[in-house]
């Protein structure tokens, strides 16, 4: 089943330009500090394994998100909405890093993506009233309608 | 919208028709698969037809004079050849006709092979009646073919070269020494063009001027040779065999008796970048472009002299000039001429990487292009020939070349540029010649050594210890301090990043079609291709005719091309021009199209849509009239005409009427009739044929030149009769033979299309589709897809559509 | 002038000294901003990451809520436009995804029509009625040697952030920020790198370390230019800057410091603000003995 979710969600025909020039890679600032896979074998491995290898592979997660790669392909790959589908797919593997695990889980939690202790205190010192509570109950029923279940309980 | 017309009544006036039909076996290739006694015996019952005979090959020795003698002993007058397809034998028939005494014209063949017999092997009984009807509609339209006669219009035994590099110039030279007169227009002070830039050429090394010199001495002093420098072409009109010429001459503000002492130089005080030596260096205002140039004659840069507003401010140079050669007063000039053929080599562009800004080119003074590194290593170049880096003038220890810059970039230029990966070989070698301690490193994506003696070069570099590194680097960051450059990518064979510094980036840059190539396309009606280069008549087999008669292309402005084959191709261009010359004369093919003086009323509408522009007139003159010389007879014209006042000759909407409604005879809406340009959609479906590729028999292929031919009218009488689909199809979009003259008909059909809907038709039963040539399984695919939805479709539905179409019809034309 | 101001979570949870410098600057320079009940973007490095349609149809409620209002949205955070920006293309240009989300809204009253745009605060200083008002308000100038960091989600993808600006070569390349603060008497310093990524993401999703390891190399290069003072547009570069020098000098034992500054205090030292009144004081690396040198503090 997710093998069809991905290629619903990118064209796969897309990659069949990609000719490994390497450009991507030779930006990514990821690649210079961590062992992430990069896009160009990613889209080589989609290409000639299957794209099961990739989504199973935690280094998929080592990326900055900047899409400097999408940017500087001579082919115009849409590189970035690649990566959102495989990182999708790897998700509904329960493939996903634990940091980013809790971060949506706030999200679902609580309506933000942040929260610190004294929040109205320091609010305060910058001269500011409190801020107004999230709209929970109905970013929580949307989400049971979006099937965010299929990947994280909140 | 004309009154249908009985097939008796047309028949009638036709009561002293003698023709002769004859059905071919060609061997089992239609025998085996189609009964072709049947089919003969079918047609000696067809009105008009005098005797209908089957052979085993129509196209032997004996089956032309059997054709022949019967002509001769029957005194026939039309005849029909069942075989194969026209585009095969046609001139073989044509010919057996002429030779006993029967206008080429008053030939028809069915296509009974392509189109029926390969096409429908295991139906036997379905191509037999198929095979039928084509003869039928074959009969029914030479029985209103008309004799032609081919014109012959004069060629003028003088040519123009539009550019002065290396292809123009050889171009030129092959013309003058058959002996033609040539004019050869060159926008710069001197010809030369690329090649003069370039310090040395792969594969073999060879000095680049040094080659080039002679040839360019050659042009200079040719008595046949007419050389305008500084030059552009400003207005082409005329047809093929008489091209008149207008050409806009810059003033050289230096007269003939210029000796190029060179006194002036020095004696200019306007300082300018030189564009020979790519902006590395500077020039003055009165400059020649390099040392070998042709003419060898100074000349001065208007726009950035001193003088430029009219007055003379300065005249330091007339003051150095012992011999008195600046003339301020010298004047712009326009020359006219004729000339009969005309050779394009105008050449090409260099891509600009200043958008690429993550290579830092412009930014980053180490990092500089091909072109800028040929003339740093030429000895004439700026640097006098020493390998130097312009930050700080020091000899690069580590140089890198990275290819595919600009190119196979949907970015910049979608193609490969086809010269780089061995430029940058030769580049690398001669650094290594020169100055063997320096370290290069190639980056490459593919290197592409495809041509003759380039595989050795590409070896001798690797074993010569060239580095090549699969992945171009993503990103080049300065070291401000020392200007270096930092090199981040991957290198893909081992799958890690790597970081190298370097002393100097040679970034190997793509060529492009001219910027300003669109006015010399419209000036003389080319075609250019997807990327943006002109294009060829046919890319295998008229590969540098262009689809206007007369014109020929000769070097990189077709396409991205190394010396070689821009000579190989200019030689070609020369000889194709040469033949019209050395004949003197040109046939025009009696298919073009005629304007009826009386029914024309001037609106200018035809004159609109040809591609040639080969209609000429006015509301003024009350008509418009076609240049028989500059029509090419693709009949877009035709259609377009709302008072019925052009028609094509050969291809008349009688004779074609005369087709459908024979088709619209028997069962229409089992059918789907298409119409097939000759140059893609009917070789298509001949290809189709060739390649036995298999499709439902329920088709009719009517061929016209161009389906910018197809006349909406045609679609209506097939949908007002019954038929159950029509196909329309052409070239594809960019590939047209006739100039994109089938853009009228992507739009007649988008019309033709919103009209089906108001009149309350299922718009899906006509159908547009691009087939070319090639595109045999792409016919069949379409026509089996046509035919799927046809069987879906109940003939009452048909023609309970057909009476609505009818009944909208009438409505439009009672509310004109 | 009028915007529905959208906050996010990092500004008005992390960093109200931003919020609060932004209304105050704003209001100066006569640009009206409404307060609207939205929530979370979401975030394109996280919600979008995990689960593309709750994503999609979150950001889409945000964009309605803007769209009951009739106002533009502005934002003040890269990855805040980033999503809101690239939903509001997709909903306006792909039915099917329109539709689909519109069902999911419906039954919260909401409908998605795409009536509105996405702004982010640097475009909404950079126009010329804006430009023209600090140059009437400004009281001082700021003599600083700036290097300008974008954020990459303020302008990648180029082909829904800014299709309209698009470079030959497809890209988009941003200079408004450098423009903006010359006109207040900043010395824009370009850079090597300028358009690399801070770390954020990748520290804050996987790895801090080599989230920081990206921060060092581009305060290397931000060093190599003796750049007095970085200006940000988005929380998460700032945090990044901020936090992560601090934690990087404990790890190298490297002193050099720069004090990075959200663009609108650069604006609101220029309109003669106060530095308690533009929060400076909260920041890790403190710009106070950089603003007394050239007399600002």
């Amino acid at each position: 089943m997710t093998t069809l979710r991905i290629w619903k969600h990118f064209p796969r025909e897309d990659l069949y330009e990609c000719y490994q020039c390497a450009r991507c890679t030779g930006s990514c600032p990821a690649m210079e500090v961590a062992p992430a896979i990069g896009p160009r074998e990613t889209i080589l491995k989609c290409l000639n394994l299957g794209h099961q290898d990739v989504v199973e592979d935690e280094r998929l997660w080592l990326c900055c998100t900047c899409n400097v790669c999408e940017d500087r392909c001579p082919q115009k790959i849409p590189i970035s909405d690649l990566l959102v589908a495989l990182r999708n797919s790897a998700a509904r593997r329960g493939n996903i890093p634990a940091r980013l695990v809790l971060a949506v889980e706030l999200l679902a939690k609580t309506g933000r993506s942040m929260i610190v202790h004294q929040l109205d205190e320091m609010r305060a010192h910058h001269g500011l009233a409190p801020l107004p509570p999230a709209p929970i109950e109905e970013i929580r029923e949307l989400l049971s309608k979006t099937g965010f279940r299929e990947v994280i309980e909140f | 919208m004309k009154e249908p017309e009985s097939l008796t009544e047309k028949t009638s006036e036709h009561n002293d028709l003698r023709i002769g039909v004859y059905v071919c076996h060609c061997g089992k290739n239609i025998g085996g698969t189609v009964r072709c006694e049947e089919v003969a015996q079918f047609a000696t019952a067809l009105p008009g037809v005098m005797l209908a005979k089957d052979s085993l090959y129509t196209c032997s020795e004996p089956g032309q004079e059997q054709i022949k003698s019967d002509i001769r002993e029957h005194r026939l007058n039309r005849v029909v050849v069942a075989s194969c397809t026209p585009r095969l034998h046609e001139p073989t028939f044509r010919a057996a006709c002429q030779s006993a005494g029967l206008n080429p014209y008053l030939l028809e063949m069915a296509n009974i092979r392509e189109h029926c017999s390969w096409v429908h092997l295991h139906e036997k009984d379905a191509a037999t009646e198929k095979a039928k009807e084509l003869v039928a509609m074959a009969v029914s339209r030479v029985a209103r073919l008309m004799p032609q006669f081919e014109v012959t219009v004069p060629v003028a035994r003088k040519s123009l070269v539009i550019g002065g590099g290396i292809a123009g110039i050889q171009a030129a030279l092959d013309m003058a020494d058959a002996g033609y007169k040539v004019y050869l227009v060159e926008k710069a002070g001197s010809i030369g063009g690329r090649m003069a830039q370039i310090d040395k050429t792969f594969p073999t090394m060879d000095c680049s001027i040094c080659i080039l010199a002679p040839k360019m001495s050659e042009v200079g002093r040719h008595p046949n040779i007419e050389l305008l420098t500084l030059s552009q072409v400003q207005e082409i009109s005329g047809h093929i065999g008489n091209f008149r010429v207008k050409v806009f001459k810059r003033a050289r503000y230096v007269t003939d008796e210029c000796t190029a002492c060179g006194e002036c130089i020095d004696a200019c005080p306007q300082l300018v970048p030189d564009e020979f030596e790519a902006g590395l260096s500077i020039r003055r205002a009165i400059h020649i472009p390099f040392a070998q140039a042709v003419p060898s004659k100074y000349h001065i840069d208007m726009h950035h002299c001193l003088n430029n507003q009219g007055i003379v401010a300065c005249d330091r140079c007339f003051q150095a000039c012992q011999k008195k050669c600046i003339n301020f007063a010298d004047r712009d000039q326009v020359l006219e001429f004729e000339v009969g053929t005309i050779v394009v080599a105008t050449g090409v562009d260099v891509y600009d990487p200043t958008p690429l800004t993550e290579l830092g080119y412009g930014k980053f003074p180490n990092v500089i292009t091909t072109l800028e590194f040929e003339r740093l290593i030429n000895a004439g170049g700026p640097s006098g020939g020493e390998l130097i880096r312009p930050s700080d003038r020091k000899r690069p220890r580590k140089v890198a070349f990275l290819q595919c810059i600009g190119s196979r970039s949907k970015r910049a230029s979608p193609y490969c540029s086809n010269v780089c990966c061995m430029n940058t070989i030769k580049d690398a070698l001669l650094i290594r010649e020169h100055w063997p301690e320096t370290e290069i490193y190639v980056f490459y994506i593919d290197i592409r050594a495809f041509g003759k003696g380039f595989e050795d070069l590409f070896q001798r570099a690797r074993r010569e210890g060239v580095n090549f590194i699969r992945g171009v680097p993503g990103e080049i960051i300065e070291d401000i301090n020392t200007g270096d450059l930092r090199l981040l990518g991957e290198n893909t064979l081992l799958g890690s990043h790597y970081r190298y510094t370097m002393d100097m980036v040679v970034l190997s840059v793509g060529i492009q079609p001219r910027k300003d190539s669109a006015s010399l396309q419209r000036m003389l009606n080319l075609a250019t291709d997807t990327d943006g280069f002109y294009m060829e008549a046919h890319p295998k087999l008229r590969p540098v005719d262009t689809t206007s008669g007369g014109v020929f292309l000769a070097g990189a402005a077709e396409g991205p091309k190394d010396i070689k084959d821009s000579v190989t191709q200019a030689s070609a261009a020369a000889s194709r021009a040469n033949i019209l010359m050395s004949k003197g004369e040109v046939t025009i093919p009696a298919i073009t199209a005629r304007i009826d003086r009386d029914k024309c009323t001037g609106c200018g509408l035809c004159a609109r849509v040809c591609p040639y522009h080969a209609i000429e007139g006015g509301k003024e003159l009350g008509y418009y009239r076609v240049v028989e010389a500059a029509c090419q007879g693709c009949g877009v014209c035709v259609p377009e005409c709302r008072f019925g006042a052009i028609d094509q000759t050969h291809f008349t909407d009688d004779q074609i009427v005369s087709q459908i409604d024979r088709v619209l005879a028997n069962n229409p809406h089992d059918k789907i009739l298409c119409f097939a340009c000759n140059w893609c959609s009917y070789a298509g479906a001949d290809f189709a044929g060739v390649s036995r590729m298999q499709y439902p028999p329920n088709v009719r292929i009517i061929r016209t030149m161009c389906s910018g031919r197809v006349s909406p009218a045609w679609i209506d009488r097939a949908f007002a009769g019954g038929i159950g689909a029509v196909l329309v199809s052409g070239c594809h979009p960019s590939d047209c033979h006739y100039n994109n003259a089938n853009r009228e008909t992507a739009r007649r059909i988008e019309r033709f299309w919103k009209r089906m809907e108001r009149a309350g038709i299922n718009k899906d039963r006509l159908r547009l589709a691009w087939v070319s040539a090639a595109e045999g399984a792409q016919f069949a695919k379409v026509i089996s897809e046509m035919h799927e939805a046809l069987a879906r479709t109940p003939a009452d539905k048909v023609h309970k559509e057909a009476d609505k179409l009818r009944e909208f019809l009438s409505k439009k034309s009672s509310s004109q | 002038m009028k915007y529905a101001l959208y906050l996010g979570c990092a500004i008005p949870i992390k960093y109200p000294g931003f919020e609060a410098t932004t209304r105050l600057v704003c209001e100066r320079l006569g640009i009206e901003l409404v307060d609207l009940p939205f929530a979370c973007c979401p975030p394109g490095t996280s919600m979008k990451m995990v689960h593309y349609d709750s994503w999609l149809v979150l950001a889409a409620r945000n964009l309605c809520v803007a769209e009951e209002a009739g106002l533009d949205v502005l934002t003040l955070c890269s990855g805040c436009v980033n999503t809101l920006k690239e939903a509001n293309t997709i909903l306006k240009k792909q039915d099917a995804r329109r539709r689909k989300v519109n069902r999911v809204l419906e039954d919260h009253g909401r409908h998605f029509a795409g009536t509105i745009e996405v702004t982010h605060i640097l475009d909404v200083l950079y126009q010329d009625a804006v430009v023209e008002k600090i140059v009437r308000k400004m009281e001082r100038e700021v003599p600083l040697r700036v290097g300008c960091h974008y954020g990459c989600h303020y302008f990648r993808p180029p082909k829904y952030m800014y299709p309209e600006e698009l470079s030959p070569s497809e890209s988009y390349v941003p200079v408004k920020m450098d423009h903006l603060l010359s006109i207040i008497g900043v010395e824009p310093t370009e850079y090597s790198r300028k358009f690399l990524c801070c770390g954020s993401p990748l520290g804050a999703n996987m790895d801090q370390d080599a989230g920081y390891a990206i921060t060092r190399q581009k305060l290397g290069h931000i060093h190599d230019r003796n750049i007095q003072a970085l200006s940000v547009i988005c929380p998460s570069c700032f945090e990044q800057f901020d936090m992560g020098q601090v934690v990087l000098s404990r790890k190298f034992k490297d002193n050099r410091k720069v004090p990075v500054f959200y663009l609108t205090q650069l604006i609101g030292l220029a309109l003669g603000m106060k530095y308690r009144e533009l929060g400076l004081d909260v920041h890790r690396v403190k710009s106070r003995k950089l603003l007394e040198e050239i007399g600002m503090a």
